[in-house]
């Protein structure tokens, strides 16, 4: 079959069976909408996690420059004698602190901008307003006050946080959005793929006549299947395309404007997914409405459509 | 050509015998009338040829492929060395006389400038050439079955079945369209029609093949329809 032939075929097929064309087409964007939105939501957690959150429980953020106004950090950035200091009582409270390690600034620069990639705050933060830290893992993490009221206030450290207590509830958030999305996916697609069979029924009826010449003349099964496989994937195909469309305008407007315009008004610094991230969902996407498009149609046409 | 060795064709579990140990060969170049009362079998015996159904018991031999043990990948090649024509032409309404020819080469991947060739050729062959651009529903049934005949000829195959290709023709468009059969025949193409029309049988004068009850009672060069119960009048 010469590609022009079957563009025509693909046409007429198309053109009588618009009103079913547009349905797969509005319900493949759908449910991949809402498997984006479950793949984009596992990303933010990713994102917010770091690699460094199911080991630690406890940041305990050391002097800079510019923190003087601390009253631990009155004398300027943390000494070396300091941080050695610390990392001895650290070692005094095993085994409560079961591990620890030391983050650079320039480690915890690097991980700052792979965190904010997408966040226009990384502009005005310099290298220096990033602290350095020790990263610490407890055995016991509910006895995080332990290692907080030893180290809150002792000289050279800044903060001590939770980690934990920052991120969780978060997470248990983004971790339902992105399970409510994925089950929703689910759904649609089901959806989608008795959407499509029943489609291909229909355009085989229309097309009775066509393929029972086919069949006649000597067509191989392939040759009968492919304008009901090309239609199918056409369909399929735009439907991702606007649900990946969609998806960018959430995550441009949405988070990478509007939400991280509103954390960095509030002095929020969460790291937050953009549309780089969309770019590596979306071939997930059109290629499963690729494999949809396929394994359906070509189901429905074993039914359907006799060779 | 075609050779049925001991057919016999149930469709169903429980259904009734369609054909009953049917045995007939049909050579290269051969014009055959199948005949015989309705439900006497003769579609079928076009549709075991085409391996649209696949005989109960027996063999079916088709250009020297036996159909029992063609694998399924083979029935394409199989369906191309086969032209067919049906009772009610079987046209594609929105396409013009020259679509419709056009169509099968199309189906079939062939060129551009291969089709432009054949196409016309085929509608001289059937004396549709100066009625190429008009739609199926601008034409006369004759017509419309010619335009089918040049359609099940276009790709040139060696056999050309036709199922009572004149059953929605009056007498003398019936005459022109058999006669187009013949014409065809004489190039070589080995011709079945199964029909039920007496006076074409009658006219044409070809090998007769009467069916009854799927079972055939008569195979006769140079028959009429109704040779057996004729003959047995005269001879009283
Ligand atoms: N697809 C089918 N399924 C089941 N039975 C069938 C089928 N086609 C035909 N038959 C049966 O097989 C027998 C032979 O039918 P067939 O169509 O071959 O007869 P025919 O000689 O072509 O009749 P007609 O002159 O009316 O076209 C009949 O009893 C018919 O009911
Ligand atoms: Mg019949």
């Amino acid at each position: 079959m010469k590609p022009g032939f079957l563009a025509g075929e693909v046409g007429n097929g198309l053109r009588r069976n618009t009103a079913m064309v547009i349905s797969v087409v509005l319900v493949t964007m759908v449910s991949l909408f809402f498997l984006g939105m479950g793949l984009l939501a596992q990303r933010q957690v990713d994102t917010l996690q770091g690699y460094w959150y199911d080991k630690v429980q406890v940041s305990i953020f050391l002097c800079t420059e510019d923190t003087a106004e601390v009253a631990s950090c009155a004398g300027g950035g943390v000494t070396e004698a300091q941080r050695e200091q610390l990392a001895s009582d650290l070692d005094g409270l095993r085994p409560l602190v079961q591990e620890y390690w030391y983050e650079s600034n320039e480690e915890a620069y690097q991980r700052f901008r792979e965190q904010f990639r997408n966040s226009p705050v990384l502009d005005n933060v310099p290298r220096e307003a990033i602290p350095e830290s020790y990263r610490v893992q407890l055995s016991d993490p509910t006895k995080y006050e332990v290692v907080a009221s030893a180290f809150q206030g002792a000289p050279g450290v800044e903060s001590v946080e939770d980690q934990r207590e920052v991120v969780d509830k978060l997470f248990t958030f983004l971790n339902a959005v992105s399970l409510a999305a994925v089950a929703l996916a689910g759904a649609m697609v089901i959806c989608a793929v008795l959407l499509i069979s029943t489609t291909i029924r229909l355009t085989a009826w229309s097309r009775r006549r066509e393929t029972t010449i086919m069949r006649m003349v000597g067509a191989s099964a392939f040759t009968i299947h492919l304008p009901f496989i090309v239609e199918t994937l056409l369909a399929t195909v735009v439907g991702a395309a606007l649900s990946v469309g969609l998806l960018w305008a959430m995550v441009h407007y949405g988070i990478a404007g509007f939400l991280t315009e509103l954390l960095a008004g509030q002095g929020g610094m969460i790291g937050l997914i953009g549309t780089s991230d969309l770019w590596l969902v979306a071939p997930f996407l059109v290629g499963g409405a690729v494999l949809l498009a396929i394994v359906t149609s070509w189901l429905a046409l074993i039914r359907h459509v006799r060779v | 050509m075609i050779a049925f060795e001991n057919v016999t064709m149930r469709y169903a579990k429980g259904d009734p015998l369609a054909l009953q140990e049917v045995d007939v060969e049909i050579g290269r170049g051969e014009f055959v009338f199948v005949v015989g009362a309705s439900g006497s079998g003769k579609s079928t015996l076009m549709r075991l040829i085409i391996l649209e159904h696949e005989a109960t018991e027996g063999r079916v031999l088709v250009a020297g492929h036996d159909l029992s043990r063609l694998p399924a990948r083979r029935i394409p090649a199989l369906r191309r060395q086969i032209g067919i024509v049906f009772q009610d032409f079987r046209l594609l309404s929105g396409k013009t006389v020259y679509q419709n020819v056009a169509y099968v080469l199309q189906v079939l991947g062939k060129r551009r400038h291969t089709i432009k060739q054949l196409v016309p050729e085929t509608l001289e062959l059937v004396g549709l050439q100066d009625k190429a651009k008009r739609l199926p529903h601008e034409l006369s049934g004759g017509e419309q079955q010619r335009v089918a005949i040049a359609r099940a000829m276009v790709n040139k195959p060696p056999i050309l079945l036709a199922d009572e290709p004149t059953g929605n023709l009056d007498p003398t468009t019936s005459t022109e369209i058999v006669a187009i059969l013949e014409r065809i025949n004489r190039t070589g193409t080995t011709v079945v029609m199964a029909t039920h029309d007496t006076s074409i049988v009658n006219t044409f004068r070809k090998r007769v093949v009467q069916l009854r009850d799927g079972r055939i009672v008569r195979d006769q060069a140079g028959g009429e329809y109704e040779a057996i119960e004729v003959e047995g009048v005269a001879a009283r």
